[in-house]
């Protein structure tokens, strides 16, 4: 029923859009905009004039330490997690004339997750396994490295990362370049010179640990998680002083209240999250001590509270048959005191997950109106396929709608804050279900949405995929997956149906408003300017721009490999609006690598601006002024001596 | 650079590489020159340690040895069982065309596609986080292991060491191997 609804829609979208394929929903909110209306399967565009243009949530943010308009200076550009950028150059009426100002090959294969930095006139960047890090020059014709630094990570770490040696961003705070290594140190450089100022072991690779998440600075403390979902792992997330490397502390997200830093403050909204130890007691026996939990999305911060929020992973092993019970905290958000870690709230978006469905997708705090009254929230695409906004301040549960097809969950119970599942859809060891939607990618990963304040929409990128499951029982060996689940993933709508989709969505009204199809499943993160342009790029290596009001795609450029990074979008010295996304096809987007078109693996940054323009525009010869030369990140020879 | 300056530093990577693994190279005793010459073609381990199968006395066997239990239908529906039970098919994939860990039925052998040099890397694991099995299982669990491996059509028959190593079995299971769509590559 649905996709046929969809189906129509697409094909008389296409005709009005030409290029765009844009797909209109929620007909009352187009309107509203004066864009389209969608009527008996039809989308008309409207022809009058351009009415003014209202935000369709209301909702807003605060961007806590964003810096100046023109830079970049941490992952999602500031503490709410938007990836906004204030400026305007480049803009719906010209971003059709963006050209490549200028590239930069790392040198490295696997998948490029990460967002540069922009600081002052430098660009940083971090590459995925061996994490080799860069500072460019952006001043100067070629942009040329300042200094770049190769830490030598340990090779285990590739063979324990479930999904490729990837790393998802590196920070800035305190002058320094903070990232965490793939074999489970935190590294800090000085941002000036490269020089190493401390590094910090976490955990152990050989057990499965493996840190591939990105750092986060928040004032003085450096928050950074464990990864190993697959692995057995005890998850936990950790803050660092950001002067020294010193750990400050530690929350696990399994085991008792202690070890879970649950005390006299915690304070969350539902009952059945109430109760002591409920980190042991909704596991079997001492099951949790491999429980998982652990954090590797982004995190967000609310200075006025001092509140972090992070997800936690799926729970271990992917079995469940082999742990009933909740097992909390796993697939879950905690609001947690920065300073010391200590939990003021949690909510458990998939109880007893079934299907590795995880809660470690970002939360992106907004502020806006729900039922008449003006809420401080968090908003969160599950990979179980419901978008929330959720009361940041309490942990109460606002909207819950699903984004993309699922047919796990007959609904939201709103008494209790639990979804409904379908027992049809609950895995049995060695027995076949056939077309479990989502698959345990969920229909959204990691890669993270954008926001933007004059249409009050977030954009992001999704899936539209389903498996087949079939549970083997397992075992824990250390160093080992702890894992068991056997998959077929394929598209919801049929063999040659699309993966994925790039979609605006109503936070405050849990509504989809446009949709752009996507052959592959949509793992770039998003980037939405004040110029009403928002941009995205493909698996199969389209870098796209979006209108942000339509959904209408006004460009988009073919790179040399797939994205699954997140653009950003920054003013050079040379005052000029730069756009910049890398190619290197990698991670979780592997699970279609054997579709046609699907491209090879690169490692590319690419930078645009309007007619391709840069500091090497106007000089006759352009040379490299460089004081160090590139890393050599197969650790081959440099060269016959 | 002399040819002969290349022999040594080869011997010397090899010895080294052979002593921090604990096992050694067979070469010869009787050096030529200032370079220690190996027994074997350049690239050919002399021996590979095959465990306790081999008993006590003959700790090494050499690379062109045959799987034991090649071929062997109970062995390799064991090796099966064992690969799944030892999660080895989380890692490279329930279909065994990779995942976390590389695809065991291409013919691409990072450490080598003969029986012997599979043992070795279910024996010693791998530096990019192949574990270790040789301490946790018996060497008829690791040739039957290594039995299956070889029936998923990428491993090259012992007596064909060389031509494995010279490029000259590749492709073949490609050629011959049914396409498969689907893909086991973990989600986190």
């Amino acid at each position: 029923m649905r996709s046929n609804v969809l189906a129509r829609l697409r094909a008389s979208a296409s005709s009005w859009t030409g290029t765009g394929r844009a797909l209109l929903l929620g007909a009352g909110a187009v309107v509203a905009v004066g864009v389209g209306i969608a009527v008996a399967g039809n989308v008309i565009p409207i022809q009058a004039p351009q009415p003014v243009r209202q935000s369709y949530s209301g909702a807003r943010a605060t961007m806590d330490d964003a810096g100046p308009p023109g830079e970049w200076r941490s992952q999602a550009r500031d503490y709410s997690n938007t990836r906004f950028s204030p400026l305007t150059q480049i803009n719906t009426a010209n971003v059709a004339r963006l050209r490549v100002a200028w590239t930069f090959a790392d040198g490295t294969l696997y998948g490029h997750e990460g967002a540069p930095l922009v600081i002052g006139d430098t660009m940083y960047l971090v590459s995925p396994f061996p994490n080799i890090a860069y500072a460019l020059d952006l001043s100067k014709p070629g942009e040329p490295i300042k200094w770049k630094y190769d830490p030598n990570p340990s090779p285990i770490a590739i063979g324990k990362a479930c999904c490729d040696a990837v790393l998802r961003g590196w920070a800035y705070g305190d002058g320094k370049l903070i990232y965490n290594l793939l074999d489970d140190h935190v590294l800090a450089l000085d941002a000036k010179t490269g020089r190493e100022l401390w590094r910090t072991k976490m955990d152990n690779p050989e057990h499965g640990v493996t840190m591939p998440m990105s750092a986060f600075v928040a004032g003085d403390k450096v928050i950074v998680g464990n990864s190993g979902g697959e692995m057995g792992v005890n998850g936990w997330v950790a803050a660092l002083d950001i002067h020294s490397g010193k750990e400050v502390w530690r929350a696990h997200n399994v085991g008792p209240d202690s070890d879970v830093k649950i005390g006299p403050n915690f304070k969350p909204f539902y009952g059945w999250m109430k109760g002591k130890d409920l980190g042991v007691r909704t596991w079997p026996a001492d099951m949790w001590r491999t429980g998982a939990g652990s954090v590797w999305g982004f995190i967000s911060y609310d200075p006025k509270t001092n509140t972090i929020f992070h997800g936690t992973s799926n729970p271990g092993p992917r079995v469940p048959a082999q742990r009933p019970g909740d097992n909390l905290w796993t697939s879950a958000v905690f609001a947690r005191d920065a300073g010391t870690g200590e939990a003021r709230w949690a909510y458990q978006f998939t109880p007893h997950d079934q299907w590795d469905y995880d809660g470690v997708n970002e939360s992106i705090l907004l502020d806006m109106p729900i039922k008449g009254r003006m809420r401080q929230t968090l908003v969160h695409f599950d990979r179980n396929t419901y978008a929330y906004t959720i009361d940041r301040n309490t942990g109460e549960v606002l909207v819950a709608s699903p984004f993309a097809y699922q047919n796990w969950s007959t609904g939201f119970d709103w008494k209790s804050g639990r979804p409904m599942v379908d027992p049809k859809m609950e895995p049995k060891p060695g027995v076949t279900l056939q077309r479990v939607c989502p698959p345990d990618i969920g229909q959204k990963d990691w890669e993270p949405p954008a926001f933007h304040p004059g249409t009050g929409l977030l954009y992001v990128g999704i899936f539209n995929i389903c498996m087949d499951l079939t549970d083997h029982p397992v075992a824990y060996i250390p160093g080992t997956p702890y894992d068991g689940m056997e998959m077929k993933r394929y598209p919801a709508d049929g063999k040659n149906g699309h993966w994925g989709a790039f979609i605006a969505w109503d936070p405050a009204h849990g509504r989809k408003v446009w949709e752009i199809p996507e052959k592959f499943m949509v793992m770039s993160g998003a980037v939405a300017t004040a110029g009403d342009v928002v941009f995205y790029g493909t698996v199969d290596g389209w870098f796209r721009a979006v209108d942000a009001w339509t959904g209408k795609v006004l460009w988009s450029h073919k790179l040399g490999s797939g994205v699954i990074g997140q653009p950003i979008v920054y003013m050079g010295p040379d005052h000029r609006e730069y756009v910049a996304v890398a190619a290197g096809v990698g991670g979780a987007a592997m699970v279609s690598a054997s579709m046609g078109g699907f491209p090879p693996r690169g490692g590319t940054l690419y930078v645009f601006s309007i007619d391709g323009l840069s500091p090497s525009t106007d000089v006759t010869k352009p040379e490299t002024t460089s004081l160090a030369p590139a890393a050599s990140p197969d650790h081959s020879k440099t060269g016959r001596r | 650079m002399s040819p002969t300056g290349i022999t040594v530093s080869i011997a010397a990577a090899l010895l080294v590489g052979a002593a921090a693994a604990g096992w050694v190279a067979r070469t010869s005793e009787r050096p030529r020159g200032p370079a220690v010459v190996m027994a074997r073609s350049e690239g050919a381990p002399g021996a590979v340690p095959v465990g306790d199968l081999a008993g006590a006395a003959v700790a090494r066997l050499p690379a062109d040895l045959p799987n034991p239990l090649s071929g062997d239908a109970g062995a390799i529906q064991e090796g099966r069982r064992l690969y799944v039970r030892l999660n080895c098919a989380d890692c490279h994939g329930f279909e065994a065309k990779g995942a976390m860990g590389p695809d065991l039925t291409d013919t691409y052998w990072r450490y080598g596609g003969t029986p012997v040099q599979i043992y070795k890397s279910i024996y010693e694991g791998r530096p990019q986080g192949m574990p270790a099995w040789g301490h946790a299982l018996p060497a008829t669990s690791i040739w039957q292991l290594t039995a299956y491996v070889e029936s998923l059509g990428g491993a090259f028959p012992a007596k064909d060491y060389h031509k494995g190593l010279q490029g000259d079995l590749s492709g073949a299971a490609d050629r011959t191997a049914k396409k498969s769509g689907a893909s086991s590559m973990e989600g986190q």
